[in-house]
């Protein structure tokens, strides 16, 4: 929201701070000022000059020879005998005794002064020396004109500055719009003119048209009859319409239009002007018709204007050149039997003012701000109508600000009433009937305060609150453009914010010396995180949403994942289903990158269709914890890459105290989390001696190798993080230490090739368990495996320890005698 | 498969039969039937060659499809024996990758060392959930319905709905979880104490990337109800955290805001601990916008069933992902997600 300063000096009665001083005001007290722009700096060698001669060229048809009156202000030019000064022209407009815009030699022409700055200097032109030039509008930047130079149309002595004529020194600030979403009332230069004063303290006062009660006098001519029908009151509670006749159409005042241009308004006639000088200033958008064009459309003897829902695949021409089909709950303005406007959002092409308009009807409305805000996001139009009615103007003010578009159209276009102003009004006051009522108590305890009833009673009467107070109970009732304010918390914020929220004592809540409640998952996840990085491992963060070929690739279904309706980007088009595949997508790049080996990991939430609701009945998020290990496959490795992530995963449990059973399966489950993995080369991890089921580990079918560019050795796994977490608080399981030497053997069984090593290890490990005492403490632990064609060698090493006292080797030979008999019985397993 | 076109069909057949016994398989795409049939195209009437030349491409990419297919078999790998600890015949074991390879992701940790310091102010943490419904997005926190502060969120929606019909919402802001902690809590209102919270998490807005923007990132909620909460509790508690997060005294400032779910709705910033306010690359003109907060809207308090005459409190959210990206001096957002170890071993 752009504020003019100038503009709003026009409505206080006070001196402004200097300019650094009211920003870090406003900054605190209203809303981000992002931006401060030095309006008149641009200007300020710019003056007024009276064109005393004007004769032809005598080397260019098109040029003109001036002599300008410049009162002699301006030093290092040369003049002729009267003192004039010398400029060549070429501007159709140009004549003798009219006042114009002089930009001297070293000046800066002002449309160029904030890009590609063009500076002024006396040179010839065909031949004949111009002293600067004559500028037009659009180099003055006031406007696109350039058809001819800036005719000043307000009286002034040559030598006077064009800046103090036109009110130039000026600053304008632009208040970030967010702050002003339930402001609808400071979409307008009133508005926050207001504002300033109450930050500062300093009462406000309305100007008397805005508050003004009396009604529009009606003209007793009726030559421009017209018909004001509204079919959806509900929408637009209330639409005020006028006609005027006379009206000329032209260029507005050069200030008019300059005030426009600071705030970010393009001019276009005096009529359109006005409409936007009255948005600009009041925040109320109006939108002027030409009424003889409207009437044309019907062919009647008076025009039309219907407020309606568009009829079955009705079109409607826009100002901006588009033709739409507006959507069926849209607001239309219609003649009687045509579209002629978006209402609230933007008028129509077939009824736009323009330079043969004789006969206006003028509309002051109100529109559902919801039902504007849907049309526009509904059609991507965005207008600064859009942006104020879809904040909710009051539509108290319709009227005033009616009678004030008039005046000023009389004015500025000679525009007259004519006939009776229809004004249909079904609106309900948007603020509580009977005021707010709040204490000083409440307005301090919730600020922290100490204010007293008379320093509230100012700084909201500062801002034309009404505050009616007997005691300390006051009853506060709002001004009507103040459609936000409804409950207690309102009054405080206002109170709060105009008397300064770093005016307030600042101080910590007290609280019970109790420990704060624990998140378990958290906790565990920076352990877990922990852990894996110093097990080399890196932690990653992949997006929560992938490309629907990723899950194609790793074998997952697109019906199981959620499917975003509005992403930017394919590569966002559904809910991750598992964290793995993301995972798998940033292998190949890092191994491109140079990296030859390393593990990725990430601890994330994962979402499915085919999943269960939870309490609330939303999906039920799962937390998952995937990893994948990748080495170039130029190194050699230490056999298949599953057993080194497998490694990983083993480190990672006797790390959380526990250990993991690994069960080869003939077929994998039909899970998503299951789809990447080579079945022959997977197991289901659960944890050992429960019955905690974490998830899978294993290396990738072949497809999802290719279509991934995996190496070969590549191996990832994807569990469960609340199993894991669930494993991790049993708690550990402690062997005393011996205070004797340890005897270390080894056991070599040779068993078939279809005897896995779990089956070796569980046989052995028990029989060792079982003629143990429990008075020693032992390991067993693999050697090695070797494999030949038709059966394999395993080999432990058991290593064990007396509480009691030192062990014989022989002693130990005994056990693993036994042991290898047990095996031999169970597996026929023949020991080497 | 059949080919209308005879001739096409026919090839097909061969070369299908060929495939079996063809080694490398890939030679196929060689095949002189299909040359032949290349040359054929330019001798066909005008009018019959686009249908020609399309069924020649079906071919081609079903023979193309089968060769990578076989690839794709050929490169399976034999059966291991997963409840081992080592593969067969090898004398190394696996060893884990040297720890100095190792790192935890700059946002993760320092997440946790956030709410560490909430934490010992008296915070608990519940993490904030990454799909959920508009009901918790924006009713809860008393967004109306088509309000235009909705427009400030860009938020992703799924073809999926919930239970009242309305599409899911990938959050976009850590405030989904208030209202669910309000509710959580309220007991211990009734004994006396307050509910204080954070809420760290992954939001999501609908964003094109660039170097400063994400549409993945991560922000900090926090809320604390009591009795008699002051608009300068809620700074005392920022200032002090932030005090407590670069180790020096801060001074602070605060622009009014608009927030549906918080009234009234401030922007927090910090002087620039940087430069000590003086203005440099990272603050710019010597003021670092943190957060934005507020006093918690009583409908807020309604709507999660605590008594808004009796309670309030305040609340507030802030980007960790610029935290960090500041503190380290990170100058691309998008590398947080990248998986970039080139990235992630600087952590």
């Amino acid at each position: 929201m752009k504020v003019s300063l100038n503009w709003v000096k026009q409505f206080i009665d006070f001196e402004l701070p200097p300019i650094e001083e009211l920003v870090q005001l406003v900054g605190a007290r209203l809303g981000v000022v992002e931006q401060v722009i030095n309006y008149g700096q641009s200007y300020q060698k710019v003056v007024i000059v009276r064109v005393e001669t004007v004769q032809k060229h005598p080397n260019a048809d098109r040029l003109n020879i001036c002599f300008v009156n410049d009162g002699g202000v301006i030093d290092g030019v040369d003049r002729d005998a009267n003192g004039l000064v010398q400029i060549v022209c070429g501007a159709a407009n140009l004549r003798e005794g009219m006042l114009a815009a002089w930009l001297p030699p070293g000046s800066i022409v002002p449309s160029t002064y904030y890009a590609d700055q063009f500076s002024m200097e006396t040179r010839e032109l065909r031949g004949v020396v111009s002293n600067g030039m004559l500028a037009s509008p659009k180099e003055l930047a006031f406007s696109e004109d350039h058809e001819g130079i800036l005719e000043v149309d307000i009286m002034a002595e040559p030598g006077s500055r064009l800046t103090d004529i036109y009110q130039l020194d000026d600053y304008v600030i632009d208040i970030e719009n967010k702050m002003f979403t339930h402001r609808p009332d400071c979409f307008g230069q009133l508005g926050v003119a207001r504002e300033i004063a109450g930050i500062m303290g300093r009462p406000f006062k309305s100007p008397d048209w805005y508050l003004d009660n009396t009604n529009v006098n009606n003209s007793a001519v009726n030559a421009l009859p017209f018909e004001l029908k509204n079919e959806i009151p509900g929408l637009v509670p209330r639409i005020v319409v006028a006609a005027l006749g006379g009206t000329v159409i032209k260029p507005s005042p050069v200030i008019v239009q300059s005030y426009l241009q600071r705030v970010g308004i393009r001019p276009i006639n005096n009529v359109v002007d006005v409409t936007n000088y009255i948005m600009m200033l009041t925040g109320q958008p109006l939108h002027a018709y030409d009424y003889d064009k409207v009437k044309a459309l019907d062919g009647n003897d008076y025009a039309t204007l219907t407020v309606r829902h568009p009829q079955n695949d009705e079109t409607l021409s826009l100002l901006n050149g588009k033709t739409i089909t507006p959507r069926s709950s849209s607001i239309i303005i219609a003649s009687q039997t045509v579209a002629i406007g978006l209402g609230g959002v933007m008028g129509g092409a077939d009824t736009e003012v323009g330079p043969d308009t004789k006969n206006i009807l003028l509309e002051c409305a109100t529109f559902d701000m919801y039902s504007i805000r849907r049309t526009s996001m509904a059609h991507g139009l965005f207008s600064e109508a859009v942006s104020r009615f879809n904040k909710g103007q009051s539509p108290s003010q319709n009227g005033y600000i009616m009678q004030e578009a008039i005046s000023m159209l009389q004015m500025q276009a000679g525009a007259v009433v004519d006939g009776k102003i229809q004004d249909f009004n079904q609106s309900t006051k948007s603020q509580p009937n009977d005021g707010v009522a709040i204490t000083v108590d409440l307005i301090n305890s919730r600020l922290g305060s100490q204010l007293d009833t008379a320093k509230i009673k100012h700084t909201l009467t500062n801002v034309e609150f009404a505050v009616d107070n007997q005691t300390e109970n006051l009853l506060i009732n709002p001004p009507f453009w103040r459609t936000d304010i409804h409950i207690a918390e309102d009054i405080i914020e206002e109170v709060g914010r105009l008397y300064g929220y770093d005016n307030l004592p600042v101080i910590l809540p007290h609280r019970e010396m109790r420990p704060v409640a624990a998140n378990p998952m958290l906790a565990f996840k920076s352990t877990v995180r922990q852990i894996m990085a110093a097990q080399g491992a890196n932690e990653v963060l992949t997006y929560s949403f992938v490309h629907g070929k990723l899950l194609d690739a790793v074998g997952q279904s697109r019906q199981n994942a959620f499917e975003i309706s509005n992403a930017l980007s394919p590569d966002l088009q559904y809910y991750r289903l598992t964290i793995l595949p993301g995972l798998l997508e940033k292998v190949q790049p890092n191994l491109r990158a140079g990296y030859d080996r390393f593990v990725l990991f990430e601890l994330g939430r994962t979402h499915m269709v085919n999943h269960s609701l939870d309490e609330q009945g939303l999906p039920e998020e799962l937390h998952m914890f995937a990893a994948v290990l990748a080495q170039a496959d130029k190194l050699a490795g230490p056999g298949a890459a599953y057993f080194e992530l497998k490694h990983q995963l083993d480190s990672l449990a006797f790390q959380l105290g526990f250990k993991l059973t690994y069960t080869a399966t003939e077929k994998l489950p039909d899970y998503n989390v299951t789809a990447p993995f080579d079945h022959d080369r997977s197991a289901l991890v659960n944890v050992s001696g429960t019955d905690i089921f974490l998830g899978i580990i294993g290396e990738f079918k072949a497809g999802v190798r290719s279509k991934l560019k995996l190496p070969v050795h590549s191996a990832g796994f994807e569990i469960d993080t609340d199993a894991l977490l669930k494993a991790s608080q049993e708690g550990k399981t402690y062997r005393q230490v011996s205070k004797y030497p340890y005897v270390e053997q080894d056991i070599c069984l040779r068993v078939p090739l279809k005897t896995n090593y779990q089956s070796v290890y569980d046989v052995v490990n028990e029989a060792l368990v079982e003629q143990n005492n429990d008075q020693s403490t032992t390991t067993l632990a693999p050697l090695d495996i070797y494999q030949k064609d038709d059966y394999k060698q395993i080999t432990l090493r058991y290593s064990i320890a007396s509480l009691e006292r030192t062990m014989t080797t022989a002693e130990v030979a005994v056990l693993l005698d036994s042991a290898a008999s047990v095996a031999a019985a169970k597996l026929s397993a023949v020991r080497v | 498969m059949n080919y209308i076109n005879t001739e096409i069909d026919h090839v097909a057949v061969v070369l299908r039969k060929r495939l079996k016994s063809l080694e490398p398989k890939s030679n196929i795409m060689k095949a002189v039937e299909l040359k032949a049939l290349a040359d054929q195209l330019k001798s066909i009437p005008p009018h019959e060659r686009p249908d020609f030349g399309r069924q020649l491409n079906e071919l081609r990419n079903e023979l193309m499809a089968q060769v990578n297919s076989q690839a794709q078999e050929n490169s399976t790998l034999p059966p291991i024996d997963v409840t081992a600890p080592i593969d067969i015949n090898v004398t190394k074991h696996p060893e884990l990758l040297p720890s100095s390879n190792g790192s935890a992701h700059p946002l993760t940790v320092e997440i946790d060392r956030i709410v560490d310091i909430y934490a010992r102010m008296g915070f608990s943490a519940v993490e904030s959930r990454q799909l959920d419904d508009d009901f918790h997005m924006f009713t809860s926190l008393n967004f109306p319905e088509d309000h235009p502060a909705r427009d400030e969120y860009d938020t992703f929606m799924t073809k999926q709905t919930d239970s009242k019909g309305s599409p899911l919402i990938a959050p976009a802001h850590t405030s989904v979880m208030q209202t669910r902690i309000l509710k959580a809590n309220k007991h211990l209102l009734e004994t006396g104490q307050s509910i204080a919270y954070v809420v760290p998490g992954r939001i999501f807005r609908n964003e094109d990337l660039d170097a400063r923007h994400e549409h993945t990132f991560h922000q900090l909620e926090g809320i604390y109800v009591a009795q008699n909460v002051t608009i300068g509790n809620l700074i005392a508690v920022l200032t002090t955290f932030f005090e407590s997060y670069y180790g020096k005294t801060m001074e602070i400032k605060t622009n009014p805001f608009y927030f549906p779910f918080t009234e009234p709705s401030l922007e927090f910033s910090i002087a620039c601990p940087f430069c000590d306010k003086a203005g440099c690359k990272i603050c710019g003109e010597g003021w670092l916008e943190m957060l934005g907060c507020g006093m918690i809207n009583p409908n807020v308090l309604q709507i999660a069933g605590i008594d808004p005459e009796k309670y309030n409190g305040f609340a507030w959210g802030g980007g960790i992902d610029r935290l960090v990206m500041i503190k380290d001096n990170i100058e691309d957002v998008r590398h947080f997600h990248s998986a970039k170890l080139d990235f992630l071993r600087q952590f």
